[in-house]
């Protein structure tokens, strides 16, 4: 006689394992990104409306509930990074002459260029604002 | 062995789309963070005019403005994807058409009012 | 290198219960006892009625899965040496399966979708062995070579949440042996597995949690075939997109 236990997944299982737990956080990385890249749509609306708008915008990013998305952010769009890059030699086959291009070097390129990017992009950006600030004053 | 075929996925649309976003972020999210979070503040407290003029000068490059577009775009269809899976992860009794219709709107929606108020710059 | 062990087991008899319980051994162990060894302590010693599955003992035949505290594990690869600080040790049988009876699970849904891909090299048209062997080079086999270590012992189905909350999702092993065929250059049967991996129940319905790849005791990786598979489906979208412009047929 068959009477076989059918399974059944419960809304929680995602709490149930550490390596569930790292996927859950790594899926959730999307919530302040996606809240972040709305303060910045805003902040391009407010930068057509004029200075005023602008310098109102400014503050808005400025104000403690905003610092605190923005940290969070910063975190989480290096979790989402991080996780990212691991995952990237998985997809990405290229192929060799003796067979194909081996997984750490493929992290390396990207994680060597990214994280250039993450220091020289805002001493850039520093230096840029720098010269317009300074020019005008 | 006769099996009917199933139906063809319209992810490769959504997933494309969350890949070039993901990317953009990995590489350029964190810089971006940073310069909003420290750089903005510190340097336009004094001389907001000049700022203005310099962010404006940038957005209304082609290349920034394009940049811009992608940047928010890109975020916007990279993070619903993933939200829109987490509802079905979370077993939250929605449809999943119904949700992707939602996510995927949203974030064509959000593309175009970039579209439309960086070109109005 | 010795000891003893509280071993749980989850014990379900379908002519007798209505729901599993629980029930405890302790066994003995030394350096190389096997969970497998220690359910044989079990049935041998304590008690016969305890039903699980096993073969080969050592891991080929893909018989031994349980869950051990929690993890997918075979039970002929999974010593109890690694478990000595622990209190004990919990066998359930595969998450995500039906339990037919203790540590048994009804893996005919994997079966199934196993056989729904295709896995077997498929010619357009058969050659007769006078032909001589279809030649290929190591670089060639190199491709596919880690892909075609899979022993179904369906670790993978019990990891993956995906197939958990959607038994219809085709699942890591046959994504992968799909994956496997396809990038053989013996291979022609690329044509009749795609519309199974394009569809809503194929690669798409995998997020690329991972840890199929961790629990695997062959170290095939399913989860880089089946998103390497998420590619291929993507080309073969974009170029279907491009067939329909074009006004030929949908496919």
């Amino acid at each position: 006689m068959r009477k076989p236990l059918p399974p059944r997944q419960d809304a929680l299982w995602w709490w149930r394992h550490p390596a569930y737990r790292r996927y859950m956080l790594r899926e959730a990385t999307a919530l302040p990104l996606f809240l972040y890249a709305l303060c910045l749509l805003y902040g391009v609306r407010e930068l057509g409306r004029g200075e005023t708008a602008f310098q109102a915008w400014l503050a808005f990013m400025e104000s403690p509930p905003l610092i605190a998305l923005q940290a969070v952010a910063l975190l989480a769009v290096l979790w989402h990074a991080w996780t990212w890059f691991q995952l990237v030699p998985k997809i990405l086959v290229i192929p060799t002459r003796h067979g194909t291009l081996p997984g750490h070097w493929l992290r390396l390129a990207h994680v060597v260029p990214a994280a250039l990017c993450w220091l020289l992009l805002p001493l850039l950006a520093w230096w840029a604002l720098g010269q317009f600030a300074g020019g005008g004053a | 062995m006769t099996r009917s075929l199933p139906r063809r996925s319209q992810e490769p649309v959504a997933w494309s789309l969350f890949g070039a976003g993901g990317m953009l972020l990995a590489f350029l999210g964190p810089a971006l963070v940073l310069i909003t979070l420290l750089v903005l503040p510190a340097l336009l407290a004094d001389d907001v005019a000049a700022g203005h003029a310099a962010v404006l000068a940038a957005l209304r490059h082609p290349l920034g403005a394009l940049l811009a577009f992608a940047g928010l775009s890109l975020t916007f269809f990279h993070t619903l994807h993933r939200l829109c899976h987490g509802l079905h992860d979370l077993h939250v009794p929605l449809s999943a058409r119904l949700v992707g219709w939602v996510g995927y709107g949203t974030a064509t929606l959000l593309s175009l009012l970039a579209g439309v108020w960086l070109l109005g710059l | 290198m010795s000891g003893s062990l509280k071993v749980r087991v989850q014990r379900y008899r379908p002519e007798e219960d209505d729901a599993p319980w629980w029930q405890s051994f302790e066994v003995p162990w030394s350096e190389d006892t096997s969970v497998l060894d220690a359910l044989n302590h079990i049935k041998d010693v304590e008690d016969g009625s305890l039903s699980y599955r096993w073969s080969c003992r050592m891991a080929i035949c893909g018989s031994c899965g349980v869950m051990v505290n929690d993890e997918p594990r075979l039970g002929c690869k999974t010593f109890l040496r690694h478990y000595a600080d622990a209190d004990e040790i919990v066998l359930r049988p595969l998450e995500n399966l039906a339990v037919e009876r203790d540590l048994v699970s009804d893996i005919d849904p994997m079966l199934a979708h196993i056989e729904t891909v295709q896995p077997w090299l498929q010619r357009e048209q058969a050659e007769a062995p006078e032909a001589g062997e279809t030649l290929q080079t190591p670089v060639q086999m190199a491709r596919y070579e880690s892909f075609s270590h899979c022993i179904n012992c369906g670790l993978c189905y019990a990891a993956c949440p995906q197939f958990g909350r959607n038994p219809d999702f085709l699942g890591p092993a046959a994504l992968t042996l799909a994956q496997r065929y396809n990038l053989d250059s013996r291979d022609e049967g690329r044509e009749a597995r795609m519309p199974f991996l394009n569809g809503e129940d194929g690669v798409w319905a995998c997020t690329f949690v991972g840890y199929c790849s961790d629990v695997c005791p062959k170290d095939v990786d399913p989860a880089a075939a089946i998103n390497q598979g998420k590619v291929a489906s993507n080309v073969n979208y974009a170029v279907n997109l491009f067939r329909l412009l074009r006004g030929g047929d949908d496919a």
